[in-house]
Parts: structure tokens; sequence; C-alpha cells
């Protein structure tokens, strides 16, 4: 092993000596001599710390190579599985070992255990293989390399997703690994129309891209849409799949998500299966679910999972929360300093007392309380969990109790900016919760300056803006607007899944139908009347 | 996705309707009164009934281009200079109309509610929004509309099904009265708030089923002359025909005067301010759309952005230009005098041209 200090000394000789020698040119082939063609593949790997060398004498007579990187295969598995059985002499006929096809047949066939591999002749693939965790195998006299799939990267088990919690529906979540979540996905979209579109995207990165769908399902132009954007992508590397979620936006500087994560394959399926395209990147946790409306970021897998009374009540308190978490701060800046007549005498005479040793104007009272809310939220996340959780209980102490025993707020105040905090904390959707607290400053900076005039003002703003988006040509409040009486069966309230026998029309799937029409309306509901009838 | 023709004849009504609940609904009832006494909801309702007649004229002659606005296929009828010249008129009494709502908007905004915000910090905020949401297409105008009517509809008839319980119906007695001019001089008033019904010009192209123009027109017109009525009714029915001739403002009187609970809504008006905001949005948000785009075509911009932008001082100096409430009600009056001749008389013109020229077409073939 080379020190440091020499490493970097021959780096930098290197930089200074010789300018960036060009590229080999591409397509060259293999000659089959070992003494030219291994040092030609090092060259175009470059030293790299984890790159195996090893040569030892196939079946103790011809000099061969294996090369590889440590980092990406599981050397007991090539120990095991290809030096020992390549390193033993051969059973039976030695003579089919002259020729190279008989050598390799034989390779394949009798010698190593994987269930992966190619023969190539081509030099410059070879090392695009090597850094995906291929194993190569060269052999001398023999034009041609064997490719041997031993790709096999640690990764953390399937678990709970930490940012979409359920309680009554599927316990799993995606892991970074593409093809555990692919598996995922196919595990519960058991169909030959699931359509899965995977290429390497990242000039440098060359992380794999997966797009699915369902073939019959969704819209060809929307995949061919998302497929379009996608393929506009140029940049080095993509880590996440929120890289591709930035590139692929339609309003980038909107503060609202247009497009939807989610870190729960069973989420993804129920997407697919309503015409939507799901976008998933080796590496990340993520799925990408496009289109996505304004609808989608307060519903959860809760309630379609649970029964219908239950979900649209949950759901209409979820978007009483949203609308707290935008309006209450700013409602009650412009009631308190400009229309306390709005108040009951009673409720104005306590607010007012309340407020008698506040120095601040409302806005002011309330634009602190607000920031130093925001704060201690930022400083939770941040913290590790032990720390956290104690500095959420000082926090709330300090900004509670203590600024109201300090004079610096009045209790109403704390009141309304603990509602709003919570509001926002019921929106399932984090990055909407965002978009939400980032707007509800301005909108108080306006009640502070016009009262309710400008809360009304802003919030037209608000509402056109949202009127005015669209996510790959859906447009952003759909159903609600360009009004479909049918698709409002899944917004506010959720009907009985029975009901529910197409998908949204807004997304124009091919197959309308969830069910073939033939199949009777509502066979539950002639079950259910039956039981009425056999009750008499 | 992309086919241009994304406006239902729903949405169509819709965006007529919104645009015609605007900064009138507040003092309308005192119009009335003082052109009938008691039976000011028949003037109203003539007025409606007059409106329709005009805006029929307008949308069936429409309906025979559909596939392009009035401006376009004015040229064709009238010769380019002449059209031009209509254009060229109608664009500034759209820009003079926007000018005057705002500034009768800002009217009751200060004296009512924000008596310690200056007039010209309200009417520029209003003037503002107008801008921003004018700089997008027409589908997404008619969006715009489509979302605010339900909630300016359903908040108006709550305040009025709840102050109906305070009506007297002696009030309301007689229900008719001699028709003298003054009758119809109330009925040529009412008309004026329906002149903004003219925004189906800029629809047809981007409807559905062009042909529905004057059936989706009827329904708009239909719904918010019954609102406007319903409105009169119940202040004069409330207040009597002399008192609702004293008050600025009847219908937010009414509002104060319907009480929801006891004890914990007790003023519905600020709320009912608060919908009265959308809904004069909505209708100021029209005719500066309206005025935007015509400049736009006459000027021969890339895009409505650069249009709309050159509008907004115009217009605000515009709304500051009358030095008091009478003032600029009495310039109202005025504009809509105005107004009423030109979205009359010229529809006439063009319908007496177009019959002529298919007449001469008839005889030549």
């Amino acid at each position: 092993m080379q020190d440091w200090k020499d490493k970097y000394a021959s780096y930098i000789d290197k930089q200074q000596s010789s300018p960036p020698e060009p590229k080999p040119a591409s397509g060259s082939r293999l000659t089959g001599e070992l003494k030219t063609d291994l040092p030609e593949l090092q060259a175009r790997l470059g030293e790299n710390g984890d790159l195996v060398v090893r040569d030892f004498l196939l079946f103790g007579a011809y000099p061969a190579v294996m090369l590889f990187f440590s980092s990406l295969v599981n050397m007991e598995q090539v120990r095991e599985h290809v030096l020992k059985p390549l390193m033993a002499p051969p059973s039976g006929q030695p003579e089919i070992l002259e020729n190279a096809g008989g050598m390799i047949h034989y390779i394949w066939s009798t010698a190593v255990q994987v269930t992966q591999g190619t023969t190539t002749a081509d030099l410059s693939a070879l090392p695009q293989a090597a850094v995906k965790g291929d194993l190569i195998l060269l052999i001398d006299g023999i034009p041609e390399a064997l490719r041997m799939e031993m790709r096999q990267i640690e990764m953390r088990g399937v678990e709970q997703p930490q940012t979409e919690q359920v309680i009554r529906g599927p316990r799993e979540g995606y892991v970074e690994k593409l093809e555990n979540n692919l598996s995922l996905l196919r595990y519960r979209l058991q169909s030959t129309d699931f359509r899965i579109e995977i290429s390497p995207l990242g000039a440098r990165t060359q992380s794999r891209v997966a797009l699915c769908y369902i073939d019959s399902v969704t819209d060809s132009s929307l995949v061919a849409e998302v497929m379009r954007r996608i393929s506009l992508i140029h940049t080095d590397g993509i880590l996440d799949a929120g890289y591709i979620e930035q590139f692929i936006e339609d309003q980038p500087l909107s503060p609202f998500p247009q497009v939807q994560s989610t870190e729960r394959p069973d989420k993804t399926v129920a997407a697919l299966l309503e015409g939507r395209v799901a976008i998933l990147v080796d590496g990340s946790p993520f799925a990408l679910i496009v289109p996505a409306l304004f609808n989608q970021f307060f519903q959860t897998v809760d309630d379609y999972t649970e029964r219908f009374i239950m979900g649209s009540l949950i759901r209409i308190i979820r978007l009483i929360a949203l609308a707290c978490s935008l309006f209450f701060p700013a409602l009650y800046v412009s009631v308190i300093s400009y229309n306390p007549e709005l108040l009951p005498t009673d409720f104005a005479v306590a607010i007012s007392g309340g407020r008698a040793g506040v120095p601040f104007p409302a806005v002011l009272e309330v634009l602190i309380m607000e920031v130093s809310m925001e704060v201690l939220r930022e400083a939770t996340i941040r913290l590790p969990q032990m720390i956290g959780g104690a500095l959420s209980i000082v926090g709330v102490l300090v900004i509670g109790q203590a600024a109201v025993g300090a004079g610096l707020a009045s209790p109403i105040t704390v009141v309304i900016v603990a509602l709003t905090t919570i509001g926002s904390f019921a929106t399932p959707a984090y990055n909407a919760a965002i978009a939400l607290r980032m707007l509800r400053f301005p909108l108080i900076l306006l009640a502070g300056m016009f009262g309710l005039y400008g809360v009304m003002t802003g919030t037209i703003l608000i509402l056109n803006h949202l009127l005015y988006l669209e996510s790959f040509g859906v447009p952003y409040m759909s159903p609600y607007i360009p009004g479909k009486w049918r698709d409002l069966k899944d917004t506010l309230v959720r009907v009985p899944l029975w009901w529910m026998r197409r998908r949204p029309s807004f997304l124009h799937a091919r197959d309308t139908d969830r069910l073939p029409r033939s199949v009777p309306a509502a066979e539950i509901d002639q079950i259910l009347r039956q039981g009425d009838e056999t009750d008499e | 996705m992309n086919n241009p023709r994304q406006i239902t004849s729903l949405r169509a009504a819709a965006v007529i309707s919104s645009t015609i609940i605007g900064v009138g609904i507040l003092s309308f009832p005192r119009y009335m009164t003082e052109a009938g006494n008691s039976s000011a909801p028949l003037v109203a309702f003539c007025g409606v009934l007059f409106s329709f007649i005009s805006y029929w004229l307008l949308a069936s002659l429409c309906q025979r281009f559909p596939q392009e606005t009035l401006f376009v296929f004015s040229r064709r009828l009238i010769g380019r200079p002449l059209a031009a010249i209509f254009t060229v008129v109608i664009m500034l009494l759209f820009i003079v109309l926007t000018g005057l709502t705002v500034r009768q908007f800002g009217d009751v905004a200060t004296t009512v509610l924000y008596k310690k915000t200056p007039i010209e910090a309200t009417i520029f905020l209003m003037l503002l929004i107008s801008l921003l949401s004018s700089r997008r297409n027409v589908v997404k105008f008619s969006y715009i509309h489509f979302f605010y009517l339900p909630l300016i509809v359903g908040s108006i008839l709550v305040t009025i099904l709840l102050s109906l319980k305070n009506v007297e119906m002696l009030n309301l007695q007689p229900v008719l009265m001699a028709p003298g001019l003054q009758f119809w001089k109330g009925t040529r008033e009412a008309t004026y708030l329906f002149q903004s019904s003219f925004v189906i010009v800029l629809l047809i192209p981007f409807m559905e089923k062009p042909g529905h123009a004057v059936r989706a027109g009827a329904w708009a017109i239909f719904l918010s002359g019954a609102i406007y009525v319903l409105i009169v009714i119940a202040s004069v029915g409330i207040f009597g025909a002399e008192e609702t001739k004293l008050l600025i403002y009847p219908t937010l009187e009414m509002a104060r005067s319907a009480a929801f609970g006891e004890g914990f809504l007790e003023r519905l008006d600020a709320i009912f301010i608060i919908i009265w905001v959308i809904s004069v949005y909505t209708t100021i948000y029209t005719t500066y759309y309206i005025s935007a785009y015509l400049l736009h075509k006459l000027l021969r911009f890339r895009d409505q952005r650069m249009a709309s932008t050159v509008l907004l001082p115009v217009m605000f100096i515009l709304a500051m230009l009358p030095s008091n409430v009478f003032e600029s009600y009495q310039w109202a009056l005025h504009l809509g005098n105005a107004g009423m001749m030109l979205m009359f008389g010229y529809p006439l013109l063009l319908w007496t041209v177009y019959l002529l020229r298919r007449h001469k077409k008839k005889v030549t073939s």
C-alpha cells in the first residue's frame, strides 16, 4: 500500500507530466494476448483501490486473469463459485480445452456456477461491465472475455417507511436498491401489462432510472411526455429521485410540489392502477409519481384501507388542518388589528386583556412566535433523536409559558401559533406542508398591512396560482377544476370503493374502467338489500 | 390534450355570471327604488330582460363565426378601418370601466371597512392581482371564474336567505306602479351591470360547442339576474322603499341585519365583504382581461403580458380621477349610457351588414 503522501506526489506528477491522454478509441477488440489486453483494460479502468486483478493458472495449466471491483462483489462467492472450480484440474476429457470454443463451453457448462454471464470480444464494453459489478475473466490465447454477474451490494432490509406511517396498511417501504424496489412492485402487480423501462442516466453516475407504467391503462402520450422530459436531462449525477423531480416538473418556481414522491410500494401501485407513471432511481428509496395534483397531497393510504366513512371524515379533518396552517395566523392578525368588532364582545375583551402587556403590534408578535416555532421545528429534525426530544420539550416550554410570562406574547397568540403548527404537521405530504408553511408568512404580512382585504388578496393570488398550475398537462386543481362531477367521488369525501368503477378521467387512461362494464354495477348493493329482506 | 376548444358551456356561463355579479351589488337596490319605489323588483327584472336581449343580439351573431372573435370577423363585415375604430372604442370603454369599477370598490372599502388604509393602496392592490392573473390564457381565465362562482353565489344566497326572515310583506306593496319615464330609466341603469357579458366574444373561439353560447349566456344572465332581483326584494322588504333610498349601500345594511345564531357571529357583514371582494375581483378581472386582450391584438404584441402591464398605470390614474364618491357614481352612469349605446348599436350594425351581405350572396348565386 502506498502512503497518502506518495500517492499525492505521484498524482501531481502525472497531472503535470502528461496532458490528459485522449480517450482510447472505442470499439477496439480483444487480441487474445494477455500481455496487451490486460494493460489496455487497466488503463481504461484507471487506478482504483478496490480493483482486484488476480492472475492464476486456469485448470492448473493456462494463464488467466480475473478482474473485478471488491466493493461491488461478494469475495466469498467469487472464491467459492468461480476461483475454486477454475483452479481445480479439469475432470474428464482435457482435450476439448485445446481450442477456444471448447474452453469457453467447458467453463460455462461445467466449471463456474454463476447465474448470468456472457462472452464478449469487445474490449471497450468491459470497463463499463466491471464498474457495474461484473467479474471479468481474460484467458491467454483466447480473444474473448467472460463476464460474470457477481454484483452484490449490502442493503438494509425492507422496513416501515419513516415519512409515511399508516395505521392500517402494509408496513413495507422502498430500500435503496432498484431491484428490490421493482420486486416490491412486481409482487403487488402481477400483471403482464406492467412495464418497466430501465436506462442509465447521469453522465458520471450512470444511475439506473426505471420508468414504470401499466401498458393497457396509462395514456401513451403521458408515458411519451415523461420519457421526453427524462431524455432531456443532461447532468453528471443523479443521486436521488429528487434530482429527477427538479428536472421534470412543470413549474420549478412554484412553491407547490408537482411531482409526488412516496416511499410506499402500495401507494405507487395504486397510482399506477389509476393510470399514472412512476419513476424509480437506483440508490433512492423514493418513487416519483406523475402527474401529481393538489388533491393527492392530503390523501393517505389509510383513507383507502379504512372504511369509507372514516376515510372521508379523516380526509376532511386533514383539509381543515391544512387550511388552519395557512390562514389562522393571518386571520387572527387582521381581525384583532383591523376588525375586532367581528368577535363576540366578551372574547374581544379577553383578547385585548391578554395583549395588554405585549409591546409589539399583533403582526410582529405573531411573526416572532411563528419564526421561533419554525426554528424549533427545524432544530428538532436535525438533532439526533435523543437530544431532539429533550429540545422540543424545552422549546415548547420557552415558547409557550415563558414567552407569555415575560410579556413577549399573549396567551391567545400562543394558542394560534400552536394550532398552526399542529395543522401543518397534519398534512401528510411533507413538501406540500412546507409550501403552505412558506405561504403563511406573506399572508401574515398582508394581513398586517391591509387586514381582511389583504388576506383576501393573498388568498386570491394563491388560488389563482393553483388554478394556473399544471402537472404533465393535467390542471393541478383537477378534478374540482375543470369540473368533472364523476371524478369528485374521490376528493374531499371518499365514496365506497365499489362506486369508483372508473379511473380518474383527467388521466385519459386507455382503459377507463376499473372493472369491465359487464360486471353488474353493484353486487354489494344487492347483497345489502337481500340482507334487508331476510330481516323482514 | 392540446385541443384549444376546452371551455364547456357550463364554464362559459360561469364566466359570464361571476363577471356580472360585482361591485354594483351593494348599491343596486338604491337605484332600483329611486326608479320605481316599491315596484323596484320589477324594474330590476325588466332590466334583466333587456340585458338578455342585448346579449342575444351579440352572442347569436358571434355564433355564426365560431372560429373567430368579434374583432376578427367584424373586419370582413364592415371593413378594416371601421372595425379598427370600433375595436379601439370598445377597448377604451373597457379600460374606463375597469378604472371606475375599481374606484367604486375602493370607495366602499375605505368608507366601510378600512378607514385608515389609503384608497390608493386598496385600488392598487386590486389592480395588481388582476394584472397578475390577466397574463394567463383564456382557458385558465375560465377556470378561475368557474372556481369562484359557487363561492360567490352560495354565500350571497345564504345572506339573502338569512335576511329574508326580517322581510315585511307590506313594504313590497304595491308591486306594480304605473311605469313612467323614471321606471324605464331605472331599467336602463339595471342593464349597465350586465354589460360585461360582452366577454362571451372572447370565449366563443375556445368553446367546446360554440353553438351553445346563447344558451350559456341565458343561464348566466338569469342566474345573476335572479340574485340581483332577490337582493332588491330583500332590501326593499326589510327597509321599505323610502329608507332604501337613503342608504348608500343597502345590501351591506341588509347583511348587517342578518344575524346568524345568537351571540356568536353577530356581524355577518364582514364575511359578506370578504365574498364581495372576490366577486369584485372577478368582475374587474374580466374587464381588465378584455382591455388587455384588445390592446394586445391592436398593437400586435407577442402575448398578453406586455399589454396587461402597460394598462396598469393607465387604469390606476383613471381610478384616481374622480374626486369623490358622488362624482365616481356620476361618471359610472355616463359610462354606462355610452356603453349601452355601443353594446346595443354595434352588434345591430354588424347584424344588418351580415344580413345584407348574405342576401346579396343569395341573389347573386
